[in-house]
């Protein structure tokens, strides 16, 4: 293709390749080479090999970490998103006060993960906290839910799962490119409710649901700031994830297994991406098309 | 049958509206409360004086004035310089033909899906060489460029709406390259514009690592950053520590107010569109 304009399309290009290049593909290959040194940020690098993964995967806390994070990704997945489904389904059919239902489910994502995580550690407080004097009113005994080791994990997770506004919106929004005459024609069969929402909405808005399953599965594996703050891994780092390995490993200088805790995070959240596309996505074209 | 679906259907749309708002309206009324103990003997209920005087205190321990004007300073210029690059590019994209362009974009729209935190050790170090790191600079900077990605892909979608002929009658009558740009497509993108920018004003203000990271001194923290630190300062006073999380929360719930049917709009536009 001839484009005379081609010297004012490449002056345009210049602030994005310029901002691109430093701070998302230099980084990516900084943190692939230098995952190969020892380096302590002052002196200069010394190459070992696969060490830094020798001693990540040989470390029992980071094994701990990974697995957490694969927990992380399975309840974003498999509870997040079935529960943001639901609520799409439900809200399709336009009940009274829908539209007032979707903005307040969205409000909780645009109030930052600090706030929100402050707020539900206030909630989960055993002295102060609202959970534990609801759950007295029934009878039942508190917990110190980020203290205790069988509670911690899923306590954050509860406090992220639920919030299912994100993905219920855009779900929501695949539901209405379906023709109504889909469901006129089912309900001149005697199709039911459950049975249209089984037969011909589920099938058709599958390509989003593969995509929010991606995003909440990539999200779960690359999680780190409701944990930093709740509970910062404890206690005993049963609530650690790889996040904070590298956060904590940085903090002690210690680069290179900073940067090789990056490309196992890097690695493992394109495996659960691409994995999931391809179990997915499999005989759906569809579903590939979205990006 | 039907009856039952129907208690189903409200049990369940209650719950989450439950859960979304409920917490924020306890953490409100809890800012309130005179002190720790009335915290304990009236979990649920209005506080027997509404103690305004928490917020006063939240105000004055945490510096909080100063902290919201950084927050501010920061969000602002980072979506203005994200949106002067991201439509740039998306104008090239999404009007012109060049070799190249399929890729140019994919490359771009990949960086939604890669893992920010990894980059973690690079971007410190980026910053330290650039000399910006504890100011708010290196802050813009970054933010406004994590969320070039996003906004390329939110304005490119928008720009590839504008019909040709605009152009093509602003060319006849000798408008240049440039001038299409600024007097035709972004006069006519306002919309998609505004979407992009109030993404990347919502992340800007809500940013938490990267604060973290590249800043260290009081002169150059965020409101975020500040939360954390006066949680340290607040360990026996949870009522003002309740107060300073409620007044870092009300920025966004009033975007949120004014923008919600755009920001849900450009959602919805991007879930469509695939």
């Amino acid at each position: 293709m001839k484009n005379n304009n081609i010297k004012m399309i490449l002056l345009f290009l210049v602030p994005v390749a310029f901002l691109y290049t430093c701070f998302f593909i230099y980084p990516l290959g900084f943190v692939l080479s230098t995952s190969l040194v020892k380096w302590n940020g002052i002196s200069s690098m010394k190459f070992v090999g696969i060490d830094n993964y020798k001693k990540l995967l040989t470390d029992k806390t980071f094994l701990l970490s990974i697995k957490n994070n694969i927990i992380w990704a399975l309840s974003g997945g498999f509870i997040q998103i079935p529960l943001a489904t639901l609520v799409a389904l439900i809200l399709a059919r336009k009940p009274r006060g829908w539209k007032m239902l979707r903005t307040i489910y969205f409000l909780p994502n645009i109030i930052s993960a600090v706030a929100i995580a402050m707020m539900w550690k206030a909630i989960y407080n055993p002295m102060y906290g609202f959970l534990n004097a609801f759950l007295e009113i029934f009878g039942i005994e508190g917990h110190n839910w980020l203290g205790e080791i069988g509670t911690a994990l899923p306590s954050i997770i509860a406090q992220t799962v639920l919030y299912i506004g994100y993905f219920m919106i855009i779900i929501l929004a695949a539901t209405t490119t379906i023709p109504k005459s889909f469901y006129e024609a089912a309900d001149i069969d005697g199709c039911s409710i459950l049975q249209q929402e089984w037969y011909i909405t589920l099938p058709m808005i599958r390509g989003i649901l593969v995509t929010a399953m991606t995003l909440a599965m990539a999200y779960g594996m690359r999680h780190f700031e409701a944990t930093f703050l709740m509970t910062n891994g404890g206690p005993a780092h049963s609530t650690s994830v790889m996040g904070l390995i590298l956060y904590n490993k940085m903090d002690a200088f210690r680069l290179g297994e900073a940067n090789a805790t990056g490309t196992i995070l890097i690695f493992l959240g394109t495996v659960v991406i691409v994995l999931i596309r391809k179990v997915l996505s499999r005989g759906d074209a569809g579903a590939d098309s979205v990006q | 049958m039907k009856l039952v679906l129907n208690i189903l259907k409200w049990i369940v749309l209650g719950f989450f509206l439950f859960v979304a708002i409920y917490p924020l309206i306890w953490l409100l009324l809890a800012s309130f409360k005179s002190s720790n103990l009335e915290l304990q003997q009236n979990p649920f209920g209005f506080p027997d004086q509404w103690m305004f005087i928490n917020y006063y205190n939240a105000m004055v321990k945490a510096k909080l004035p100063s902290l919201f004007m950084n927050s501010i300073f920061v969000a602002l210029v980072a979506v203005s310089l994200n949106l002067v690059v991201a439509s740039m590019t998306a104008f090239v994209i999404s009007r012109e033909d060049f070799k190249g362009k399929k890729i140019i974009f994919t490359v771009i729209i990949a960086g939604i899906l890669l893992p920010i935190i990894s980059f973690m050790v690079p971007y410190f170090t980026i910053i330290q060489k650039l000399r910006i790191y504890d100011t708010l600079l290196g802050l813009i900077i970054v933010y406004s460029t994590i969320n070039i990605p996003i906004s390329v892909f939110l304005l490119t979608s928008f720009m590839e709406s504008i019909p040709v002929e605009l152009e093509e009658a602003a060319t006849i009558d000798g408008a240049n390259f440039a001038q299409r740009f600024t007097k035709v497509i972004i006069p006519l993108s306002q919309t998609g514009l505004a979407t992009a920018g109030t993404f990347c004003f919502i992340y800007a203000w809500n940013e938490f690592i990267m604060a973290l990271l590249l800043t260290s001194s009081e002169s150059s923290r965020t409101l975020q950053l500040g939360i954390r630190f006066f949680t340290s300062q607040f360990v026996t006073d949870y009522t003002a520590m309740y107060a300073a999380i409620v007044i870092t929360i009300i920025p966004s719930i009033v975007i949120y107010f004014f923008f919600h049917n755009r920001i849900i709009s450009g959602l919805t536009a991007g879930a469509v569109k695939g």
